[in-house]
């Protein structure tokens, strides 16, 4: 099977801290793969990395066949992405945005791509409204849309289901599985025990930057025992050790 | 919650809201480099003493200080929604009337008070003490130096105040606001008529300090100050704002420009933005009205002093401040998740830049068409065209996409004010000998070629790391 990230003793040091630490894992393709940890564990740098965003400071990485260190925007042309705290420009309407972000990505059949977001995601109301004023569950749809609109074959999404409420949550939830269903491929990072539980195929679990597990979700939890206290047994051995 | 503590509340906001971009030293330093710079300037005002008498200097630093005041009211009126794009959802104290339990009246009046002491500190002390400095060195009596500083604080607290005025008469009205400025106009230009009166206070108490030009420029101030104070609103959005796509259509229009749609959002944030008109307003025709009036004092002094010439060359300095309102809702963060290089912001913004400075050219060739310098327009808009390019190019160079935040560090200051300032006395001083010495400025094109050249490739590396 085809391997749509590769990851090498990646690292990242900013100064004295070093927010990953020569980790290694892969995600192959048709995979709903989640890279799991409490704040600061060094997921949102190795979506970071992988995206191109920030250069690490040793080790390497593939993403869909290129180095997102050398080739960025070619990353970036290929693969969607949600980063965790930017929001969509403030004087943009909804759809404004949209169109911005397909014209950036040289899409056509803009119109249609956009609607059938719209209709999906349940915001079509809001289609008009300055971003600025939209909520914050509103403004997380529109990311959606915007890292979906090329149909990429690879989407990195960090807290996919942040400010969501229920209802979009379970569409969100079953949108992903059946991206996957169809071949596309999914790295999350989350905090969010359950989210993992119930949609990733894999996980990878860091701690203080470091790979503590990397296998399937179902491995993590064992038998008998819940993904959450597999994984605070996990994370709080490791901070003992 | 006591004035006091608000006050203080918010001195320690702004102070850290600096800090936290520069680091304590490396804003702190600021002040220091402001009073090198009066120092260094002062020093040199014999060498212009026999065309610029000191009256006339005096004059022009009383109208810089007056523009310093009306750059930092408007932001203070206007700046919430930059705050915002630039520190998230920024939550100031001056924006809390909902969740402290005091009145946006008084936030307001602290806000004043603190802008008055924060800037004062800032900008109009060091200024002082720069001067007062170098008093010794070229025979000037260092008394001089307190008589400046109370001087420079009246002209620059006249300037926030009306400024402030008339903000606030906008968020009310925008035709509240064409009305006071009719008001103001015609007040002012009986007042200058008549000559019973000085029209500027703050100048006649340097020139004669005594009790009633004080008086006089304390009405200035603390009239439109209260004035405000009472008239204050603040415009929280009640409705949601709806709009049909106009994006596409702008875009359109300008396929032919490149990176249309930049631009398109570039003027959508322009004109969707608080203040919209109004930035543009007292930004920038406001200040430039303060530079013609000031020229046209100027002529009294210095028979040889082609106004329209020394005018373009200011107004290529002030246009480049347009490059501050098309960068004041972008970051490189907001395309780092999209292809797009930061050298393709960069680009799309200077076409942005190039198309709104067609504003600032029309505003040269109304100046000449209204004062009759038509014959001295070629070189005068050479000099714009070349100063204003220039301009441009060493705030990218030294910027990138966050010039209103990154001239608040010193390094970053002094060095736009030492590659800017000796181009443009220079400019100015040889003009006063023929205004064709102007078309000299071309010079400065390849300059700003190369810089612009520059600051893409400085910019593309340098921000890699950190976004």
């Amino acid at each position: 099977m085809r391997q749509m990230i590769e990851v090498e003793g990646l690292r990242k040091d900013y100064g004295s801290v070093t927010a990953v630490n020569g980790i290694s894992f892969s995600v192959a393709e048709g995979e709903l793969f989640g890279l799991l940890g409490p704040n600061g564990s060094g997921k949102t740098t190795m979506i970071r990395m992988l995206t191109g965003q920030i250069p690490p400071t040793s080790g390497s990485a593939r993403v869909m066949g290129l180095d997102p260190a050398r080739d960025p925007i070619g990353v970036r042309g290929l693969v969607g992405i949600i980063p965790e705290q930017e929001t969509p420009p403030s004087f943009l309407t909804a759809e404004e945005y949209l169109h911005f972000v397909a014209r950036i990505r040289n899409l056509d059949r803009i119109e249609e791509r956009c609607d059938r977001w719209f209709d999906l995601l349940e915001f079509r109301e809001k289609q008009n409204v300055l971003c600025k004023d939209l909520s914050r569950g509103t403004r997380q749809k529109l990311m959606f849309a915007q890292a979906f609109l090329h149909e990429p074959r690879l989407a990195l999404i960090d807290e996919p289901l942040i400010n969501l409420d229920p209802i979009v949550q379970r569409t969100v939830k079953d949108f992903l599985e059946d991206y996957v269903r169809n071949g596309g491929t999914i790295l999350i990072s989350t905090h969010i025990l359950e989210i993992a539980a119930e949609i990733c195929d894999r996980v990878a679990v860091l701690h203080d930057g470091r790979l503590l597990f990397c296998g399937r979700t179902g491995d993590l939890a064992g038998s008998g025992e819940s993904l959450e206290r597999s994984f605070l047994d996990l994370v709080r051995g490791d901070a003992g050790a | 919650m006591p004035v006091p503590d608000l006050f203080y509340a918010m001195m320690k906001e702004e102070w850290r809201i600096h800090s936290t971009i520069f680091g304590s030293a490396g804003f702190a330093f600021f002040p220091v480099v402001v009073g090198l710079f009066a120092f260094a300037g002062s020093l040199a005002l014999p060498i212009f003493a026999d065309t610029l008498p000191y009256t006339a200097m005096a004059l022009l630093a009383l109208a810089l200080f007056l523009l310093a005041g009306v750059m930092v009211g408007s932001f203070g009126t206007m700046g919430r929604e930059f705050m915002n794009r630039r520190f998230g959802q920024a939550s100031l104290v001056a924006y809390a009337s909902r969740s402290l339990p005091v009145t946006e009246r008084r936030i307001f009046a602290t806000f004043l008070v603190k802008d008055t002491v924060y800037y004062i500190l800032l900008y109009v002390l060091p200024f002082a003490v720069g001067f007062t400095a170098a008093t010794p060195f070229i025979s000037l009596d260092p008394a001089l130096g307190l008589l400046a500083l109370v001087s420079l604080a009246l002209a620059f607290l006249t300037g926030l105040s009306v400024v402030c005025l008339l903000s606030t008469l906008y968020a009310r009205s925008v035709r509240l606001l064409a009305g006071a400025v009719a008001v103001l106009a015609i007040v002012g230009l009986a007042v200058f008529t008549a000559g019973t009166v000085p029209v500027f206070p703050p100048y006649a108490f340097l020139l004669d300090p005594g009790p009633v030009p004080l008086l006089l420029s304390l009405i200035l101030i603390l009239v439109p100050a209260a004035a405000s104070v009472l008239l204050v609103t603040v415009d929280y959005p009640d409705r949601t704002k709806r709009f049909t796509n106009r994006l596409d259509p702008l875009a359109e229009g300008l396929r032919a420009v490149g990176s249309a749609h930049f631009i398109a959002k570039d003027a959508l944030d322009l004109l969707r933005s608080e203040g919209g008109a109004g930035k543009v307003i007292f930004s920038f025709l406001l200040p430039l009205g303060l530079v013609w009036v000031c020229l046209r004092i100027l002529i009294r002094f210095i028979p040889g002093i082609d106004p329209l010439v020394v005018f373009a060359v200011l107004l290529g300095v002030l246009s480049a401040t347009i490059y501050n309102w098309l960068t004041e809702f972008d970051s490189f963060s907001s395309y780092t998740f999209l292809p797009v290089k930061v050298s393709e912001v960069i680009d799309a913004k200077l076409k942005s830049y190039a198309l709104a400075n067609l504003l600032p050219a029309a505003v040269l060739v109304l100046a000449a068409a209204i004062s009759g310098g038509a014959g001295t327009l070629p070189p005068a808009f050479a000099a714009f065209v070349s100063v204003s390019a220039y301009t441009l190019a060493v705030t990218v160079y030294l910027c990138g996409l966050s010039p209103n935040v990154m001239l608040y560090s010193a390094g970053v200051f002094l060095r736009y004010i030492l590659a800017i300032s000796p181009v443009l006395l220079g400019l100015i001083f040889a003009s006063l000998f023929d205004p064709a010495y102007a078309f000299g400025s071309l010079l400065l094109v390849p300059a700003a070629a190369l810089l612009l050249s520059r600051g893409r490739r400085r910019w593309q590396a340098w921000e890699m790391p950190g976004y």
